[in-house]
């Protein structure tokens, strides 16, 4: 389980930093792929990363992940529609922008979790 | 802001043992009242089986213990799972569009779809009997599902169904090059999040074509879907294999076709995300319920009906995290406010309803998702607030205009549409007739029903709103069946942890096989004039390389596959919305002529046209060829593209300054 959290978190750190230069170059395919899971999926993802449903490895802990998944997918896409809806309204339309700022949110709460993860394992010790 | 404390109602419980999810990897003995053995490896899969309930919890659970499911058994399931998909893929991309008639896609499909879809099914139910509850093969099964149901449009045609999707991508595509609004263009802007959404997609790829994410946003979103309805059924429904059935029913009844690129399916999505989340984080009382009579006597009430609603909410997060997720549910109402009209309406009576029978204790948050889109109405749509304030509250409080007037308007056009409008309002009638005696079985066996009757029921508290173009019963259709399937599927699956049976399996595999073999007909009942041609889109093509920018486009009858770019460089107008019109006139040349009269305009007349004209008896049968025909011939007319996909006339203006 650690073995796929850890992956996880190295597969949304990448597509973070790979987004930022790709919002402004690279092959159309590559640009749609990658842009477009850190807007379905990136921030959201390093939040539910952060979270804890409940004490590790209970039944609750466990039985959240289409949860897990949901909040991951739902919050990435409405964090992506408000920065964009706010660009719009405040007439600073930028695209490029948007993605530093999402990739910005999605490494934080990267980082967030990570040092959360290695406080409770030195607490556990 | 710290979630309220949650103290539990006063009553005891009318059942020792309430049923509640625990059941997940391992089997979930943890049941409160559950005991195991003591043996580590034979607890491990071990299930409760609530055996009393049924009786008024008057018999202690038992232990069953289970057996692994033999790995033959899962490789032939998986087996199975990958047979349907084949099979469904390959028969779908062996339809001949032209045999599409007034019924359908289901004049044209191959017997090997039924097959494919049967062996869907099948698999579905004969993973949901084994011994072991397995998650992974369940969803396996349901993708296979998903496709074969839901995926056929993009699969058969490979273009974008339905025309709202192509002017979807033209909005998309104007912000996306813009940065900006132009609410006098079209209401649509008012709500713009989810085109924001699209464009910033567009504008941080480079991609301007969004037509592949619109072609394949049917089989997109409905995959998005399962995850959140699967954690919103998980908490509606007492053991694991009940909430999986819930979601099959869902798929195989959810016929609204509302799940194109189109901020509803959007909007949705969010709804079914935070109500899930907010039954998982945030359920319990709101309230003290042992110091006030109300309270009191309402958490007294609500445990009668239903002992398991104290139990239901299983998560506990710690107070940040639960603070952090609180932030992210008021983030997806805002999200979802700024997308959609409707939705976070449908999401008011829901919460307020959560709150009032013990499963939401945030009190002050059906307030929030009131003042959220009633404050966007007014302060920010306020353009379209001012001008519409005849249509948003004309019919208020008119509930037959709203609910029989809109039906009555529907059941109309040729004889083959009306048999689908029919197929549909008797599958809806039956769900709804399903989800009741769900609904009252679960009560009679102390399990729990209560949650997703008020979610099924809440959204009916828009009703006398207004009818919403015609459209309000499907939306609320769509709005309350995660609730009544996840109502329906208690009639047959038992509420102890642990497989449904032979006898219910079969009499599930009958219900679902009615339910799909309808869907196949409602869902896609109008997909003769849904589809699009390659044609069609390539003279709107032809059209746009033609009209200079400025020049006025009409369509003789509103259902042409245009606006996907271009969408503010031309003033687009319709002769005719697609819609039954009883005693149709023949169209005239007067009406096409008078838009052109000053400054000359193209005419566009589709196949597309035609299909719907004829589908929906729009107009009299044959009268577009008809049109053309004489039209065409006036002076001032001059044909410009005469194509399979259809026809362009210039109409030279007075002043013909195009």
């Amino acid at each position: 389980m650690a073995f796929d959290r850890k992956y996880v978190t190295y597969a949304v750190g990448g597509i973070a930093i790979a987004a930022m230069p790709l919002s402004f170059f690279g092959p159309e395919g590559l640009r749609l792929v990658v842009i477009g899971l850190l807007m379905l999926a990136g921030p959201g993802t390093a939040l539910v990363r952060l979270l804890r449903f409940g004490p590790p490895d209970s039944p609750e802990a466990r039985g959240t992940l289409p949860l897990a998944v949901s909040i991951a997918v739902a919050s990435s896409l409405g964090l992506s529609t408000i920065v964009a809806t706010a660009m719009v309204f405040s007439r600073m339309w930028s695209p490029p922008a948007a993605v530093f700022l999402l990739s910005l949110v999605t490494l934080g709460l990267l980082a967030l979790g990570a040092r959360r993860s290695r406080g409770s394992l030195a607490g556990a010790r | 802001m710290t979630p309220e404390p949650t103290p539990s109602a006063p009553t005891a419980p009318l059942s020792p043992a309430p049923h509640r999810h625990t059941d997940t990897k391992h089997g979930g003995a943890k049941h409160g009242d559950g005991r195991h053995d003591g043996k580590h490896g034979e607890t491990k899969h071990a299930e409760v089986k609530q055996g009393g309930a049924k009786h008024g919890g008057t018999v202690p659970p038992a232990v069953v213990r289970h057996e692994s499911s033999r790995p033959w058994q899962l490789a032939a399931l998986a087996g199975l799972a990958a047979v349907a998909l084949a099979l469904g893929i390959w028969s779908l991309l062996s339809v001949d569009p032209d045999r599409i008639g007034g019924t359908g896609l289901v004049e044209a499909l191959p017997a090997v779809y039924f097959v494919a879809l049967a062996l869907s099914l099948a698999g579905f139910v004969a993973t949901l009997n084994l011994r072991r509850h397995t998650p992974a093969l369940l969803a396996g099964q349901v993708l296979v599902l998903v496709v074969i149901l839901h995926a056929a449009d993009p699969i058969v045609h490979g273009l974008p169904r339905l025309e709202a999707s192509y002017r979807h991508l033209g909005i998309a595509d104007y912000i996306a090059r813009s940065g900006q609004l132009d609410t006098n263009l079209d209401a649509y802007f008012n709500w713009p999040g989810f085109f924001d959404l699209l464009g910033l997609l567009s504008g941080a790829t480079g991609v301007r074509d969004l037509m592949g994410i619109a072609t394949w946003a049917p089989l997109g979103i409905n995959l998005l879907l399962l995850a959140p309805l699967l954690a919103l059924a998980t908490r509606l429904t007492s053991q694991p294999r009940q909430a999986w059935a819930g979601v099959w029913i869902f798929y195989l009844t959810s016929w609204v076709g509302q799940d194109y690129l189109s901020p509803q399916a959007y909007a949705f999505m969010l709804l079914v995300t935070l109500l899930a989340c907010l039954l998982s984080v945030f359920s319990g009382w709101a309230w003290p319920t042992g110091s006030k009579p109300f309270t009191r006597s309402l958490a007294h009430t609500v445990a009668k009906l239903d002992p398991t609603v104290q139990h239901q909410g299983i998560t506990s997060p710690p107070p940040a995290d639960a603070a952090v997720l609180l932030v992210v549910c008021a983030g997806i109402l805002v999200a979802m406010t700024a997308s959609h009209q409707l939705t976070p309406f449908a999401v008011v009576p829901i919460l307020a309803l959560f709150v009032l029978t013990g499963r939401l204790r945030l009190r002050y948050l059906p307030i929030l998702a009131a003042v959220l889109p009633i404050g966007w109405l007014v302060f920010v749509a306020s353009a379209y607030f001012e001008g519409h304030l005849g249509q948003l509250f004309g019919s208020f409080g008119d509930i037959q205009a709203n609910t029989l007037g809109a039906v009555t308007q529907r059941v109309s056009g040729s004889e083959d549409h009306v048999q689908v409008v029919y197929t549909r309002l008797a599958e809806v009638a039956f769900v709804w007739v399903l989800a009741a005696v769900g609904a009252v079985m679960a009560h009679r066996r102390r399990t729990a029903w209560l949650t997703a009757a008020v979610g099924a029921l809440a959204p009916l508290a828009l009703v006398p709103g207004q009818p919403y173009g015609g459209e309000l019963l499907l939306r609320l259709y769509l709005f309350s069946l995660p609730f009544a399937a996840c109502l329906a599927v208690l009639i047959l699956i038992p509420d102890r942890q642990g497989a449904p049976g032979w006898k219910r399996s079969i009499a599930l595999l009958v219900m679902g096989s009615v339910l799909a073999t309808a869907t196949v007909v409602t869902r896609y009942g109008n997909d003769s004039m849904e589809k699009f041609t390659r044609e069609d889109v390539s003279l709107v093509n032809r059209l746009y390389a033609t009209a200079p920018a400025g020049s006025i486009l009409i369509e003789a009858v509103g259902n042409t596959p245009w606006q996907f770019q271009k969408y503010a460089e031309y003033d687009y107008r319709e002769l005719l919305a697609a819609q039954p019109r009883p005693d149709a006139a023949p169209l005239t040349c007067d009406a096409p002529n008078r838009i052109a009269q000053r400054t000359g305009a193209y005419l566009i007349i589709t196949t597309s046209q035609k299909v719907a004209a004829e589908l929906l008896e729009t107009t009299p049968p044959g009268d577009l060829d008809r049109f053309i025909a004489t039209c065409g011939a006036s002076p001032g007319w001059t044909k410009v593209f005469d194509e399979p996909g259809g026809v362009v006339f210039h109409i030279k203006g007075a002043g013909n300054g195009i």
